[in-house]
């Protein structure tokens, strides 16, 4: 006997969550673009931010998913919605200014075909399935594309896989230290993946709250932003480096400050070093 | 593949003990934060009415988790590396950060499952937060950095071609599932439920009647882990170490006898050696210990 | 079992033909795309989805317990099933990678040796935690006798328990779902490793060996993918817990070779179009 995986109602809708979610990302990702237009590496940080509006609508799509109770646990949800989502951002990054439309675009294609995969052939017959598995998707292969974008300040196939290396005077293409090159999508994959779960996962329960659980999620987001920060300590310069740094630390603490408060004011008791307080007829 | 075989030998066996810390840290580490599946005995209890100073570390599971904390921690190692970091600095970096993004997972876990618990009156315990979280950061510390720092010899002293951070998140999986399927029965059956008999297992009446009150006054996760650290993490140090060990062995010794087949053979062979010893150890304890009822009045 | 209302996974193995048909349309549609983008692609395409399928298939034999199996109360291993197919399928992959240089066949039956390796200590270990840590015999709650020993089962399951440990036939079933798993992960890294060294010289104007580190990581990230969305596809056929080849659910499988079959069809063509796509902008 587990726990079980109760629904709680009310709070923001899921639709609402979704727009905010989808345009969020969206425009976070493509101010990154600023990089570009005004040659630094300032904006990066909005990849982060942009990776963040995805993970709260996905993390909405997963409670709504895993409420019809799918036989495995939450994570697994997040391991497909990545796994697929990777694949979408890879091929994405080749399409220019039009990767983060395309990563959409695309990662919603690619989780409705599986979503079909898994309603139909593998008879999972939930109402919800096609469409969850499609957001899960759309929102790993955003995030991706988000955190590789605050890691490295572009979004596009060139720069996630070449770095320009001056040796001697004379500038070499070395592949083995760029983003993809050197594996460093594995580690951006894993905080993505545990990020999109964790909100609803630890969040699960009879009395969970819907701000509580998206707060949480924002704060891992924040956490892995955090980590990404550092990750481009390897690709972008020091002050765009402080820069995202920075928001990340802001954002972090916030959210975690307020998570924290959150719990306090949902918790049953918040004892500190007081015995077992028995439930009545034990 | 490896030129000079003494030198691999003797970094199959440094990474093979680096396997082996670390698999005992990560199982006695899961244990005093209580994650995966015993962890959902911890989780039921307040819904069967009884309320405990468990540590409740709602973190997926072990093999995500650890894929987590140690592609990270390679990942950020592999960044301080390409910045010309010392190799030590750049290992004890990575893991120390990586360590810091586990303890708020555990923290926000504990908080977030405790939090929504309150329908049944189980409270949240800050001391518990407060004692446990180090001690499970610091088992975390051990095993993400042995993983870590064991990748970085596969990659820069054997020649593997993955690159690091691909290297950690392969390995990560693998050190939570081993970890996990090894120590997870130790831990939820015998120490969870300890005031069950002995030698069979818990009945499913008895789910959520966890162990509250015991040797050293209200139980929490330290005396969990004080017991798993005796077996369960042994155990799990011992199998994880036993598969790197193993696998880069039977590699480096016999890659290049018929042109790779040496490995299989010898791969295939330690396989065999293995479900003999398995089916041991099942004869053993059908014979020894003997069946719980008497065959004929066993209904299936 | 749903909260709200859902009727959840069918009962027993029965496919649904149209949806079957449907799928098995796409895969072919997919594998045609490629055969007219990137003829030279098509065989590495083919060889993904074998991988994805073996993998697919490979979950089935792993014996999965969950929650009830960490307390003695189920057979099997205490852990995800999902998880820990990747696991054993990943260590079986670092191993097939090691030995990509030795040809095709030789780096897959590595990768297949490293995958049941792991699984086979592990399920050793699980055994010895059983029987010496915790004085439980290993007992089958499916079945009567088990097949492949014919020891009886009923009398060593401890009472008001489904079984515990890892009768014979699931420690089996493990090693051959980490013989499986580790054979497909690696065939997948291999195909796509062999696509990437022969397209990405040309995109980037390089020689092969300068783009190596690019084709591995690129290959290797996208055989964890693979992975696990195969992995988990598995799960869902199975809904979470498994005794192993002989438990009455193993018979779903052929849903979940489709299903692998599409999905596997599916990423190998966004995969192997990463290279083909060459729009300059």
């Amino acid at each position: 006997m587990t726990a079980q995986i109760t629904v709680t109602e009310g709070g923001i809708s899921h639709n609402t969550l979704m727009i905010y979610g989808l345009v969020g990302s969206i425009v976070g990702i493509y101010l990154t673009y600023l990089n570009t237009v005004t040659g630094t590496q300032l904006f990066s940080f909005f990849g982060g931010l942009g990776a963040i509006a995805a993970l709260i609508w996905g993390s909405s799509t997963i409670k709504r998913l895993c409420s019809y109770g799918i036989g495995t646990g939450v994570p697994s949800a997040g391991m497909l919605a990545f796994g697929s989502g990777v694949v979408a951002m890879l091929l994405a990054t080749k399409f220019g200014i039009a990767s983060p439309i395309v990563a959409l675009v695309l990662g919603l294609v690619l989780g409705a075909i599986l979503g079909f995969i898994a309603n139909n052939i593998l008879a999972m017959k939930i109402p919800v399935m096609i469409q969850s598995i499609a957001e899960l998707a759309a929102v790993g292969a955003l995030v991706m594309i988000g955190f590789s974008a605050m890691a490295t300040g572009s979004f596009t196939f060139s720069p996630l896989s070449v770095i320009p290396v001056t040796v001697l005077g004379a500038t070499a293409n070395s592949f083995g230290t760029s983003l993809i090159g050197g594996g460093l999508l594995a580690a951006i994959f894993m905080l993505g993946a545990m990020a999109l779960q964790h909100g609803f996962n630890a969040c699960l329960g009879p009395s969970e709250k819907q701000d509580r659980t998206l707060m949480l999620t924002a704060e891992v987001g924040f956490l892995s932003m955090l980590m990404v920060a550092i990750f481009s300590f390897a690709f972008i310069g020091i002050g765009a480096l402080i820069v995202s740094v920075l928001v990340s630390v802001i954002g972090w603490y916030y959210t975690y400050a307020q998570y924290i408060a959150l719990s306090r004011r949902d918790a049953a008791a918040w004892l500190d070093s007081k015995p077992i307080v028995e439930a009545e007829g034990h | 593949m490896v030129e000079n075989i003494v030198f691999g030998i003797g970094i199959t066996a440094l990474a093979g003990a680096l396997a082996a810390v670390a698999g005992a840290a990560e199982d006695t580490e899961s244990d005093i934060g209580s994650q995966g599946d015993p962890n959902s005995q911890v989780q039921l209890a307040p819904q069967m009415g009884f309320i405990h100073r468990i540590f409740n570390k709602a973190v997926a599971g072990e093999p995500p988790a650890y894929g987590l904390w140690c592609a990270l921690g390679a990942g950020l190692a592999w960044v301080f590396l390409v910045k010309d970091v010392n190799p030590v600095l750049a290992l004890i970096l990575g893991a120390t950060i990586a360590t810091f993004v586990q303890g708020a997972y555990a923290t926000s876990g504990y908080l977030g499952r405790t939090a929504s618990l309150a329908k049944f009156g189980q409270p949240v315990y800050i001391d518990i937060l407060k004692s446990m979280l180090s001690v499970t950061m610091a088992h975390a510390f051990v095993a993400i950095f042995t993983t870590v720092a064991m990748c970085y010899l596969m990659n820069a002293t054997l020649g593997h071609p993955f690159p690091l951070p691909l290297l950690g998140l392969v390995w990560g999986i693998a050190l939570g599932a081993a970890g996990s399927a090894t120590g997870n029965p130790f831990y939820g059956k015998e120490r969870q439920y300890q005031n069950q008999k002995f030698g069979a297992g818990v009945p499913i009446s008895a789910s959520g009647n966890i162990v509250r009150y015991a040797e050293a006054g209200q139980r929490n996760s330290l005396d969990n882990g004080w017991f798993s650290a005796k077996l369960g993490g042994p155990a799990s140090g011992v199998c994880f170490g036993l598969i790197v060990f193993l696998e880069l062995w039977r590699t480096i010794l016999f890659e290049h006898i018929a042109a790779g087949w040496g490995a299989i053979i010898v791969g295939l062979a330690i396989i065999l050696v293995f479900v003999v010893i398995d089916r041991w150890v099942e004869v053993y304890a059908r014979k020894n210990y003997g069946p719980y009822t008497a065959p004929e009045e066993a209904s299936s | 079992m749903s909260a709200l209302g859902g009727s959840g996974p069918a009962p027993g193995g029965a496919m649904d033909p149209v949806s079957s048909v449907i799928g098995l349309v796409l895969a072919v549609v997919f594998i045609g795309v490629v055969f007219i983008l990137a003829p030279a692609a098509l065989m590495p395409l083919l060889g993904i989805i074998l991988g994805g399928v073996l993998i697919g298939f490979g979950v089935h034999f792993v014996p999965v317990g969950g929650a009830p199996a960490a307390m003695g109360q189920a057979p099997g291993i205490a852990t995800g099933v999902a998880m820990l197919a990747a696991g054993a399928g990943l260590a079986g992959l670092f191993g097939g990678a090691w030995a990509a240089e030795l040809g095709v066949v030789v780096a897959t039956v590595t990768g297949a040796i490293g995958g049941g390796l792991m699984m086979a200590i592990t399920c050793l270990m699980v055994n010895v935690i059983y029987v010496f840590g915790m004085g439980i015999p290993a007992a089958s709650g499916k079945v009567t006798k088990d097949p492949l020993t014919g020891d009886t089962q009923a009398e060593y399951k401890s009472q008001g328990t489904e079984g515990h440990g890892l009768p014979f036939i699931s420690f089996v079933g493990g090693v051959v779902g980490g013989l499986f798993g580790g054979a497909g992960g690696t065939l997948i890294y291999l195909m796509l490793l062999q696509v990437y060294e022969q397209y990405l010289p040309a995109i980037f104007n390089a020689k092969v060996e300068e783009i190596m580190p690019m084709a591995v990581s690129l290959a290797g990230v996208f055989a964890i993918g693979l992975f696990l969305v195969n992995a988990v596809l598995a799960a869902y056929n199975i809904t979470g817990t498994i005794e192993g080849p002989h438990d009455p659910k193993f018979k779903r499988f052929p849903r979940a070779i489709v299903a692998s079959l599409v999905a596997s069809a599916l990423c190998g063509l966004v995969a192997i179009l990463i290279v083909v796509v060459n729009l300059n902008i």
